[in-house]
Parts: C-alpha cells; sequence; structure tokens
C-alpha cells in the first residue's frame, strides 16, 4: 500500500486527466517496484497468494453484491419485516438458521448483510445471518464432510457451534450494541422516484462491488503476508498444549483467512492437534479473520468491525471449546 | 474514484479475469480447476458492468460523451478549485489512510445529498492486482511454499491393486506415499518408480520431489514429498522425473516406512499445465 502513497502530494485542485495521468502513474510504479522484488522468492510466493485470494473471492463477491444490490434496488422493505419474526430477540435466531441458503463463503455474505440492514432489517439478525451464513451452508458442510471422512461428529459440531456463535452474537448486539458504532457508508439506497430500477441496481451493484473489492484487496495483502511470514513448523510446538492449541489454531484462522469452503481440508491437515482444536479452527475462520476484518470495515465502519471482531473470536472459540467437549 | 475511471477499472477487471480463465490456464496458479466457468462468468459481468458504465457515465477524457443525465456536469464542466471537488480528491486517496479518507466521504456525501457519481477511494487498490494479472501473472507456488507447509495427509486406502507390469511403474506422489505407508503386500518393494515434481532443497544437498496440492486457492496449499537419495539436487523449483526404487528407512507398509527413493536417473521436464494436481505421469 504504501507503494501508491505518491498519489498523496498530489496538489488541490489538478485537472481531470492530470488526477487520471497522476493514478496510473502510481500504479505503474507500484508495478515497477514491485517488478524489481521480484528475484526473491518469499516475495513471489506472496505476490501468488494475494492475487490468488483476490481471484478466488471475486466470483463470491460479485455474486454476493448483485445480490445486494438487487435487494436494495427491487426488494421492498415489507418483505423482510414478514419474513422475520416482529420480536428481534426471536429474529436473531431465524435469520441465523437463514443462512444455510446463500451458498457461499464470506465474502458474499458481508454485503448480502449490508444491504438487509439498508433494507430495515434488524441489525441483531442480519449479523447473525452475516457470521452463520458461510459456516453453516450445504456447500461447506459437504466440504467440512469430505475432509473428515468417518467423522460425521465434525460436521455436526461445526454446524452447532457456529450456529450457537451467530445467534449469540446477535443477542449480544441486542443487548449492548449501540447504533453509533455502526457506520455505513453512504451509497444509492432504495427505490427514489424517477429513477429506473436497472439503473439504480447497476449504480448499486458498481458501487458495493468496487468499495467491498478495495476492502478485499487490503485483506488478501493482509493474508498473504501472514501466509508467507507464519511457518507452519511453529504449529508442532503449540500442538501438545489442550488449551494453548485452541487458541493457537484460532489465531491461525485468523491469519491465513483460508475460504470457508476449504478451510476443512487445511484442519485436516493439522494433524497434530486435538479434534477441538480443529473444531476451533473451522468455526473461528469464517466468522473472522484478517480479510472479513478489511471488508466489514468497509461495510459497517471500523469501530464496529474492531469491536464486533472482538467479541465474536471470545465467543467463537468459548462455543467451540463447549461443543467440542460435548460432541468430539 | 469518479465513474469514468470505475468504468475503466471494471473494463480492466474483466480483461484480466477473461485473459487467466477463457484465454490463457493461468488461473490454475491460483485457483481450483473447477472454478474456471465462475471466473469466465464474473469476466463477463465485469465487462458487461464496464461497457455500461462507459456508455452512461463516459470514460476518461471522453466524459461528456457519457449519456447519464449530468454524467459530465459535475464533472468535465466541474469548478476545478471548488471545496466539494477537492474533498473528493481526498476521498480518491487509495488505502494509505482508510479512516480518513472515509469520514470524509460520509460528511461529503451527507452534506450534498445523494451524489454518487463518485465511488469508493479503496477501490483503487483493485488495480493492483488487475495490473499484476495483466503485465505480468504470479508465478505458480513452487519450493518456497513446499519447505515451508504442511504436509498433506494422504488419505487412506482401502485396498491396492497390483501394480501394472512393466518397468518403471508411474506413480502420483501421493500413490507412492500410500504404497510405502499402507500396502502391506509390499508390492512397491524391489520394483523401480516414476515419480515427477518439482525440487525442493532441504538443506545439506539433501532435495524431495514435491507437489504442492490446493483444495480452493493458493492460500490452502499442502505439501506431498518424497525424499531422493544418490543423486544430486538440480535447481529448485525445476521440474524432474525422478526413477528409483524405495529407499528403506522403517518397516515397509507401516505408518513407519519413510517415502524416500534411491534415484537411478533424474531427468528434466516442462512444468504441468496444472502446477496443483498430483497426476501420474506419463511414461
Amino acid at each position: 500500500m504504501t507503494e501508491v502513497a505518491p498519489v498523496r502530494e498530489r496538489p488541490r485542485g489538478v485537472t481531470a486527466p492530470v488526477r487520471f495521468g497522476t493514478g496510473a502513474v502510481a500504479v505503474l510504479v507500484a508495478a515497477g517496484v514491485a517488478l524489481s522484488l521480484l528475484d526473491h522468492p518469499g516475495f513471489r510466493a506472496w505476490e501468488t497468494i494475494a492475487v490468488a485470494l483476490t481471484v478466488q473471492a471475486l466470483p463470491f463477491l460479485l455474486f454476493g453484491t448483485a445480490i445486494s444490490g438487487a435487494v436494495s434496488a427491487f426488494v421492498p422493505e415489507r418483505v423482510f419485516s414478514r419474513l422475520l419474526p416482529r420480536n428481534p430477540a426471536l429474529a436473531v435466531p431465524v435469520a441465523g438458521a437463514a443462512g444455510v441458503v446463500l451458498p457461499g463463503c464470506e465474502c458474499a455474505s458481508v454485503p448480502v448483510a449490508g444491504s438487509l440492514i439498508r433494507r430495515g432489517v434488524t441489525p441483531a439478525a442480519a449479523f447473525a445471518f452475516l457470521l452463520s451464513a458461510p459456516a453453516v451452508n450445504p456447500v461447506v458442510l459437504v466440504a467440512t464432510a469430505v475432509a473428515f471422512p468417518g467423522q460425521p461428529a465434525m460436521v455436526a459440531a461445526r454446524l452447532v457451534a457456529s450456529l450457537v456463535t451467530a445467534a449469540g452474537m446477535g443477542w449480544l448486539w441486542l443487548r449492548f450494541g449501540r447504533p453509533e458504532w455502526l457506520r455505513m457508508p453512504a451509497r444509492p439506497t432504495g427505490h427514489r422516484t424517477g429513477v429506473s430500477r436497472w439503473e439504480e441496481f447497476r449504480t448499486g451493484f458498481q458501487h458495493d462491488f468496487l468499495h467491498a473489492g478495495g476492502f478485499l484487496v487490503v485483506g488478501a495483502l493482509a493474508a498473504a503476508t501472514f501466509n508467507v511470514l507464519v511457518p507452519r513448523s511453529v504449529l508442532d510446538a503449540f500442538a501438545g498444549s489442550p488449551w494453548l492449541s485452541v487458541l493457537f489454531l484460532a489465531g491461525l484462522a485468523v491469519v491465513l483467512a483460508v475460504c470457508s469452503e476449504a478451510d476443512a481440508f487445511v484442519a485436516a491437515s493439522l494433524t497434530g492437534f486435538s479434534p477441538t482444536a480443529r473444531l476451533a479452527f473451522l468455526v473461528m475462520g469464517p466468522m473472522v479473520d484478517v480479510k472479513l476484518i478489511a471488508l466489514q470495515a468497509g461495510t459497517f465502519g471500523r469501530a464496529f468491525a474492531v469491536r464486533f471482531s472482538a467479541a465474536t473470536a471470545v465467543l467463537a472459540v468459548v462455543c467451540s471449546a463447549l461443543t467440542g467437549w460435548w460432541l468430539l | 474514484m469518479r465513474r469514468p475511471v470505475q468504468a475503466v477499472l471494471l473494463l480492466l477487471a474483466g480483461a484480466a479475469v477473461l485473459h487467466i480463465s477463457l484465454l490463457t490456464e493461468l488461473w490454475l496458479r491460483y485457483v481450483k480447476e473447477g472454478l474456471r466457468p465462475y471466473l469466465i462468468a464474473s469476466g463477463l459481468v465485469l465487462v458487461a458492468l464496464g461497457v455500461l458504465g462507459a456508455i452512461r457515465d463516459g470514460l476518461p477524457f471522453f466524459e461528456g460523451l457519457g449519456s447519464s443525465p449530468g454524467a459530465s456536469e459535475a464533472d468535465a464542466g466541474g469548478r476545478p478549485d471548488s471545496p466539494a471537488r477537492s474533498s473528493r480528491a481526498a476521498r480518491a486517496l487509495p488505502g494509505g489512510s482508510e479512516e480518513q479518507g472515509h469520514e470524509h466521504g460520509d460528511s461529503h456525501e451527507h452534506s450534498h445529498g445523494h451524489d454518487h457519481r463518485h465511488g469508493p477511494g479503496v477501490a483503487w487498490l483493485l488495480f493492483l492486482p488487475v495490473v499484476a494479472l495483466l503485465v505480468y501473472a504470479p508465478p505458480a507456488l513452487g519450493a518456497y511454499t513446499a519447505a515451508r507447509g504442511n504436509d498433506k495427509p494422504v488419505a487412506a486406502v482401502a485396498a491396492f491393486d497390483p501394480l501394472p507390469a512393466g518397468e518403471p511403474v508411474p506413480l502420483s506422489l501421493s500413490q507412492f506415499i500410500a504404497r510405502v505407508q499402507q500396502d502391506e503386500s509390499r508390492a512397491v518393494a524391489r520394483r523401480t518408480v516414476l515419480l515427477t515434481g518439482f525440487v525442493t532443497p532441504a538443506g545439506g544437498g539433501d532435495w524431495y520431489v514435491t507437489r504442492l496440492v490446493v483444495s480452493c486457492c493458493a492460500a490452502d496449499s499442502q505439501t506431498l514429498r518424497v525424499r531422493v537419495h544418490g543423486v544430486p539436487a538440480p535447481p529448485a523449483d525445476s521440474w524432474v522425473r525422478v526413477t528409483g526404487t524405495w529407499h528403506p528407512d522403517g518397516t515397509l507398509g507401516t505408518a513407519g516406512a519413510v517415502a524416500g527413493l534411491d534415484a537411478r536417473a533424474v531427468r528434466p521436464t516442462a512444468p504441468p499445465v496444472n502446477p496443483y494436481w498430483d497426476n501420474v505421469p506419463a511414461l
């Protein structure tokens, strides 16, 4: 990111072509700096992983922002107030369970949850949906079953721990959440008379995608950095202690930011760890990771993302430990 | 980021995605094989958004051509020194200070009603992967990652088929590791096998023939490796075909056996199209 810093020195009031030119030059400078570092294999690996994370998330992000744009432009607010229970405390678990219908990974659920809040869904219910959708949808559960053959308890434990964490965070938000933490950036919202709904869809979709896409790049760069810097051999040092191993794998899920459709395969490869520690990895990954924190900061504001992710991380570890003790 | 620039970004992003998924096989360096149709669809959507954006909002230097009502008046005909303009410029800052950029953006949009012609500044960062893919596609992961990654557990094999007749026997790395550690009939003993993979040096002149296996994208790669004995290490990351016999270490057919090869011949070979597929080498 520092590579594009020259844009900051741009004088005020320059004309549009000059501004575009500076942007293009900055990008070229960044590419030049990148090219000059190519010789180090660690840098090449970092580059590949950052690009891979972005490319992998792109279809899901487009899907999520298309839904978000469509919800804003075409779906009237009363639809959601009819679908969800009037009582927010009841709406939370219903919305959490509704996460099973969004077949995707976490990148799709952030913009969708954002559009739900804009359409009047109580934030607590939207957050329960945000947390549960990437963890409990059929694609992810099947991937988990494939990665852990002969261990259906792992699939059940993942489902239970994720749903409980998601509903728990929704209820926590109802009880302790403050609206001022939630600072959603302004964007085209809802249908305005005199404007074509399709044009509203296009501009909303485009805005959401570019916005979330920028934050996706931030998250991918951070995740790639951790991915390259954390040698997996240090894992063995923590595998022995039952409590430390749970915390360590939960932390690893945060920094690696592996897609929720693939994290079960990574968890399966961490053979030295207890099943409960691996469960913590599976529950934490789709709810809190560096890529998601960046996306949430972009969609809901930084004050929210920091508090919400910290609370979710604690609750996810607690739920994983209890569920693991019960089921695994 | 102004709308005409957004159109350029969307067009370039669509071109980059179509470049790696439709026109070349570069997507295999980054994500699993099955993601290709989704990538092609994403590329088409991005190009469509970019074309629509260019028609409605114009392109940089040609903003007057946009058909969207008012698309040109705020940008091309605007007042270069107005405060609104500089606050927009502040918002176009890439990433560096997101907070500042955002708060600027919010206050601007609130004070001016709903003028959304100027999208998020953080979107400038999307140029990084887009330009990287278009001008220089980063290479597939190799020895650096394999040396630091965690080993992929080889799935339990219920029953082993007899090895084919003829020498050498071509095997994938996971097949060879499974034969060494699970096959109680010890069919692999005294047979010459053929393995392919890239070279990962292990220090002290030792090396492994290696494969990386990816379940979703390159960030979740796991390593398959077989120690090669008796032949000095070729250059790291070069792809080789290794023929040899099992290097006795531990009891063959049990989990204690170490997957290693006493090499007879090591020949360079071309890197495969799909770098993360542990396939059986052709003879």
